[in-house]
Parts: structure tokens; sequence; C-alpha cells
């Protein structure tokens, strides 16, 4: 519920949530969530530290990829179309232009799509359908299109994929990618019928615990209002039994997964849904990914790269394409692809600019620079 | 659209324009060097070694590649007189033996990057020694890195056959760059290239500000909030003054490194290497010991959510083209003259047409011509890429950095935009487009 007391300085903080977030957190009962974030300006702030493409996988990949995984990568199709070689223009470079402008012509190669009943992700438009998913807890009407493009590709899967290891890495190595979330108008982290979420892009280095490999909660960040101004964007939502959830908006998430290559996701309908706890925020964030936005995305990797997964770019775009499912374009054509991403946050200190109150700021208005 | 930001504005906000003259040039340390040699000033890369005629010198570091290593091991040259023909596999995942484009006009590495020779009685001097080529001909080489000269140079200040400013690493080809004798600055500091110009930093690649507020020889910043805030750059006690470098003794007895009568200061705040976060405080500046030609007037510069980047006239993003072919020359495929079949793959999809229209080069103004070797004016062939004569039927004149011609995405609909940087080949390193950034720190390591 909305209360505006107790909201005089700009640094969200919560000094219960802080003592908790040093190791104690399972020792916080509600009433005391409650009692602090009242304190403390009904404000708390989370930072990004993981981010993996929610694929549901299998030991022994039965219920997934009966099929097994993809093998028709870049290297072994090109071994296939150009057995002899040939001039660069004919065959590397044909390839790498069929990278930069795929088309949608079939697939020239067997394409393995994820299989089975089970997917992780969020009931996007409300309905059960006939393509949708269960997920693992069992709710039903799952949309997930892109778990079936990703799902039998080795770089998506876990402990070991590329690009699920180095794309997530570079989250915490990067100050692009360092989205926060800040919840406004919070009394407890257990249930509140009526929550503000506000993403921000940080600008400070994570703090790492004394191992120097985890992420500690009680960190601060200060807010990008200079380049990162146009990433501050507004969610409505609610918290129910400990999990936020929020109302959709159109949507945009950074997340560069090479050097200097400074990516951005589109998602149609992009929806949070986090279990909170005084420490950490983890959950989902789930949308319809722009199908364009999601294959720069994607092709920001190298060729090279995209072979240790066996990934062949302007294959995987057929199948991108293939499974879209939602915004269609005038001529019919899907534009979005149901998606989710698994989403991990720790809590931090977010420092609003000197000056500033702590409400929420806008893209435009309170974030002058 | 938004409305740009005019040069002087952009350079405001970088902490460029009120600091010192633009004509102000890097000095350098006085090093041995052999009879015929001289250091020329640069505009962008600083003081560099020359030949006779005023060639700058380039070296060509062996670099670790992805599949084995290209360039010159310590004293020893791999550039060799003998046209290349086949790809040499160095960027997986492509394998080696494909045939190089063009290979009727293509020149062996020695005709592009003729080795510095050595007549029989040169003797070493300081760091320059003479290494014996493969054909028993003598080299000249400098710090034990064979030297050459560069076919893309024409007068005494061109630099086009390589730069220090955007090299980033092992997915680069390996690179020629120019080699020059030290920057005069005292222990503990270092200078590296950049778009905007030398940037001072200190050793451990923290930036170097000064400030606004601080007299000539004299620091105003003393109390708080600003000495927590601004950290004197500390002069050890054993330092002495040197060329344009002072030292002043602040109240404690702490003694300041000083810089054009500046007094130097790190930023507390300051969380990457090479940042330009405390330039945003009013009346403070990173200091370059000499700034980068300003960009020519029809461009701005645009903020994005990645930075700053070079724009035209519209706000729309400037980006620009590199190549470096996978031979065992990694001779460069970026220029007028180079092979167009890499750029058009990444640019068309291997058609000219949809090349032009996607990638439109920046229009020069009828009479605009560059003031500086960095900044020019040339004349293409938009059907090949080629350069052309300036009367022929449907040639354009446009702007060109370093020699190669800059463009505009037309996937890029509104000023920040920056959807056709890291298109191609190792998102554009090796091939491809890259925006012209001129500040993005934001995946510089902490």
């Amino acid at each position: 519920m909305r209360n505006l007391a107790n909201r005089a300085h700009g640094l969200t903080l919560c000094a219960a949530l802080a003592v908790t977030g040093l190791g104690s957190s399972s020792l916080l009962k509600a009433d005391e969530i409650h009692t602090s974030l009242q304190d403390r300006g009904h404000t708390i702030g989370y930072v990004t530290t993981d981010l993996h493409w929610s694929v549901y996988q299998t030991p022994d990949l039965k219920a997934d990829c009966p099929d097994g995984l993809n093998g028709n990568g870049p290297r072994e199709t090109f071994k296939a179309l150009f057995p002899q070689g040939g001039s660069v223009v004919n065959t590397e470079l044909a390839r790498e232009g069929l990278k930069v402008f795929p088309t949608d012509k079939p697939a020239q190669f067997p394409y393995i799509m994820a299989a089975g009943p089970t997917a992780i992700g969020l009931n996007l438009d409300g309905k059960v359908g006939p393509n949708d998913f269960v997920s693992p807890s069992g709710e039903q009407g799952i949309n997930n299109a892109l778990f079936r493009v990703i799902g039998c590709n080795a770089q998506y899967r876990a402990p070991d994929g590329q690009l699920q290891l180095f794309a997530n890495k570079l989250i915490r190595g990067f100050n692009f990618d360092r989205i926060m979330i800040e919840l406004t108008h919070v009394d407890s982290l257990v249930n509140d019928d009526d929550v503000e979420v506000t993403l921000y892009r940080g600008r400070d280095p994570l703090l790492l615990d004394a191992t120097g490999e985890k992420v500690a909660p009680g960190g601060t960040q200060r807010i990008d209002v200079h380049y990162g101004k146009k990433l501050i964007q507004h969610l409505h939502g609610r918290i129910a039994d400990g999990v936020l959830t929020t109302d959709p908006i159109d949507g945009e998430w950074p997340w560069a997964i090479y050097f200097d290559t400074p990516a951005v996701l589109h998602i149609r309908d992009m929806r949070l849904s986090l279990k909170l706890s005084p420490s950490s925020a983890d959950g989902l964030i789930a949308g319809y990914t722009d199908v364009d936005s999601y294959y720069h995305w994607l092709t920001s990797w190298s060729t090279h790269h995209l072979a240790y997964g066996r990934l062949d770019p302007s294959e995987f775009y057929w199948a991108l394409r293939k499974a879209a499912d939602a915004y269609p374009d005038n001529n019919g054509a899907m534009t979005a692809i149901s998606s989710a991403i698994t989403v991990n946050m720790v809590q931090v200190f977010i420092e609003h600019p000197a000056g500033s109150s702590a409400e929420p700021l806008q893209r435009t208005a309170d974030a002058a620079h | 659209m938004r409305p740009v930001v005019a040069m002087a504005g952009i350079l405001l906000a970088l902490g460029l324009a009120s600091v010192g003259s633009a004509a102000e040039r890097e000095a350098w340390a006085h090093v041995p060097m052999p009879p015929g040699f001289k250091v020329v000033p640069t505009e962008l890369e600083g003081p560099v070694f020359a030949d006779s005629h005023g060639k700058t010198l380039y070296k060509w570091p062996i670099a670790s590649l992805r599949n084995g290593y290209a360039g010159d091991p310590k004293d020893k040259s791999a550039c060799e007189d003998k046209v290349t023909t086949k790809t040499g596999g160095y960027m997986s995942p492509y394998p080696p033996g494909l045939d190089l484009p063009d290979l009727d006009k293509r020149k062996s590495c020695v005709a592009e990057w003729a080795p510095v020779l050595a007549s029989d009685k040169a003797k070493p001097i300081g760091d320059w020694t003479v290494i014996t080529r493969d054909d028993g001909t003598k080299q000249w080489a400098y710090d034990h890195h064979a030297l050459y000269t560069s076919y893309l140079d024409h007068s005494p200040g061109d630099v086009l056959g390589g730069t220090q400013a955007y090299r980033s690493g092992g997915d680069t080809p390996a690179e020629r760059v120019p080699v020059g004798p030290p920057p005069d600055v005292p222990p503990g500091f270092v200078v590296e290239t950049t778009v905007r110009g030398r940037m001072l930093l200190t050793e451990k690649k923290r930036s170097v500000y000064l400030s606004d507020n601080d007299g000539p020889n004299k620091s105003h910043c003393d109390g708080d909030p600003c000495a927590q805030m601004w950290e004197p750059v500390v002069a050890p006690a054993a330092a002495r003054p040197q060329g344009e470098w002072t030292i002043i003794k602040r109240s404690g007895g702490v003694q300041q490194w000083v810089f054009r009568k500046k007094p130097l200061y790190t930023y507390t705040r300051d969380q990457l290497d090479a940042s330009l976060d405390g330039s945003e405080e009013p009346g403070w500046h990173n200091v370059y010991t000499q700034r980068a030609p300003t960009p020519p007037k029809p461009f701005s510069i645009q903020p994005t959510i990645n930075g700053d980047v070079l724009a035209d006239a519209n706000g729309l993003t400037v980006y620009f083209y590199t190549c470096g072919d996978d031979s065992a020359d990694q001779l460069s495929c970026d220029t007028l003259d180079s092979p167009q079949q890499y750029r058009l793959a990444i640019c068309g999809g291997g058609e000219a047409g949809r090349c032009e229209r996607l990638w439109r080069y920046v229009p020069a103004a009828a009479g605009a011509k560059g003031d500086n070797h960095v900044w020019t004016v040339v004349t293409v062939d938009p059907q090949t890429g080629h350069a052309a004569e300036a009367r022929q039927p449907g040639a354009l004149r446009v702007w060109a950095y370093r020699g190669r011609p800059v463009y505009t995405y037309a996937g890029d609909k509104q000023p920040g935009d920056y959807t056709g940087h890291a298109l191609g080949e190792w998102q554009g390193r090796r091939n491809g487009f890259r925006a012209f950034w001129i500040r993005s720190e934001l995946f510089s390591r902490s």
C-alpha cells in the first residue's frame, strides 16, 4: 500500500535488510520486515547478478530432447556445403553474409526443437492453449516458445553451455549490464497489493564477498542518470506470499554478452515474477521478445563462439522465425516469441542523485543531466 | 528527432574544451636514433618515428589469434616478398586454404609494408638494432620489433597504416601500429591513444584530472568536500621538475605533480580504468597531452545508452568499417584500394545495391575539405567502393577518417540508435562495422 511517511532521504535503504543481507536473513520474521520497511521509507533495491535463458532440462535428454542435441553448427554446415573448400568469397564470406542477412527459407540441415510438455516460464496470455507448456511446479498455460528453439542446443544448457556460462558471467563484469529494480511503496515483502517497481542501471561494480566469487547483498549503486536515462522503466505490481508479480510493459533489457558489444533485448509485455527476501530476489523476466532483437543479441557472438555449441546462426534464425508466436506483422508473420529469463538479484542500496527525492526517477524530467 | 549536441557542447561535456590550446602537442623523450631518422609529431598517435622522407615507421607485433600466431616474432620479420594466395585459418571456425580475392591484383606483404632497410655498415644505437631478413638484407628494428613504412602514407604526419586508438585484443587481426619515442612524462604516468586525444593516466590506468578552479601552480582543492573527492597525484620526494612538469608543495608537506601549470588529481569515485566520470563534475577535466583533431562541422556527438557516439548532422550514429584478411600477411581490406568483397558481404550480403541502401556514406559539402591528416574528404565510386576520379559520373565526395569512409546505417531510426554496431565477423573487429564511439567506458574493467 502506498505510504509516503518517512521518505526524506535519497538513499534507498533498509537498515534491517542490510543486516539480514549480511548473513541473518532467515532470522528476520515477516512482521519485522514490515516494521523495518516502514521505518526506512517502504523501499528496497536489488541488483542483477545472474541471467540465464530459461531451459528445462533433464539429465538424460529423454523428456526434453529425445532426438538428442543439435549437431549442425558452423563448422559442420561449412564442411557439408564446401567439402572442397573454394574461394573465401563464395564460402566464408557467403556464410558470414548470411549471418547478417538471414532468410526465412527452410533450414538446410535438420534442426532439433525441444519436445515434451514441461517448460519454465509464465502464462503470458492468461490462457491455456494446445502449444502451451506446463511449468515444473504444475502450472498450466506456460508460454515459452523460445524454449523449443534453444532447448536442444548445447550453448544454452547447464552446466557447461558456453552461452549460458559467458553471457551470464559478463552480467557481473560490465557496467552496461548493471540493471537494478527498486520497489517503492512496499509495506511488506510477503503481501502487498500495490507496489511500484522502477528499473535503473547502476554505475558501480558489484560488491563481492570475501571469496571474490559471490555477490554479497548490502552494496551501494549509484543510478546511471546519464547514459542510463533511457533505461529507466516503471512497472506496477503486487506481492503475494513473498512473490512479486508485475503488470506487463513493453520493456528493454540491456544484456551485453561480449566486450564492447552493447546489445539490448526488446521484450513486449515484459513482466517480472520474483521471489523476494530481504537479501535477494529470484525468478523470471518473461514476455514476448522481439525476434530481430533476439537474433541481434545472439549474433553479437562471433561465429567462432557460436560454433562452440554447434549453433549455425542462419539455421537458428529459421527456427526462431518458425517458433515465433506473437505480434504478427501485416503479412501475418510473427515478430516476437514468448520467452523467459531466469534472473537472480541481491539486495543493494540504490543511491539517488544528490538533490533528488527518493521517489522513482522518470526517464526524462527527473533524470536531468 | 531529438536535438543533437553541437561539437563544442560535447567537447565541454567531455572535459576537453577549456583545457589549454588545441595546438598543444605532446613532448617526447629524446632517445638515441640512427642517422636518417627523425621524430614527427602526429595528430592522433602523438610523436612517431619517421624515415628521412617523414614516412611513419610501424611495427607488426606478433599476435595470438584463435588458431595460431601472426606478425613478427622479436628480432625477426615475417613479412615476405611473396604474394599469399590462401587464407591461413587463423580465425576459426573457417578452415585454412581458401582462395583469397583479387589475386591478379594482390600485392606481397613487402610491397605494402616496405621494410626499413639498413646498410651493411649500420650500427645499433640505443633501442635501435639491425636484424637480418631471410633474403640476407638488413632491416632496422626498434625495441626488437622490425620496422616498416606503409604504402598508405604519403606525406609526413600520415599514420594511415595503423592506429593504437581502438585496438582490442585477440579478435582483431595482427595489426601494424606506429612506433614512437616514449612520451616525456615522469615515472608513474602513462599516455594512451584514444579517439579524443592522447590521454594521461597513472601507471595503474587511473584517470588524471585538473580543475578550472586552480591557479597556475596553485591548488585550491584543500578543504571538504573537494579534498574528499579529489586526491592529489603525489610526486615522490626524489621527483624533480622536467619539461612541462613541475611540483608544488601542499599543506602538510605533500608534493603534488603539476602539468602545464595545472595541479593533477585522481577522482576518488572513479570505478573504471581510464574513466571520464570525473569530468562530469563542473570545472573538472581529464588531461590529455594533446587532443585529437575535432571532427569537421557536419558531425555532432550523440548520447546513447552506451555512451557518446559520433553522429551525422541529423544525429544518426556514424560508423567506420574495419577489415584485416585471414592471410599470413594479415593485410588490411578496409581501404579504398583493397578488395571490396569483404565489405560487400557484410554490408549487403554480397549485393552492392543493398549495401548502398543500408550503409550510406557521409557526404561532404561542396568545397568542404579536411584541415588535418585524420579527417579528409575522399571521392568514392559507390558501385565499387573504390576511389573514383573527381569527375567520374556518380562519384561521391565523402568524409573519411584515417583515409577510410565513414557511414550511417539505415537500420538506425533515431539519434541514439546504433543497430549497425558490431555487424560483421568478430563483432566487426575483423571484417565489419563499428560505431564511432567517442566515449564508452561501460565495458572498462574496474
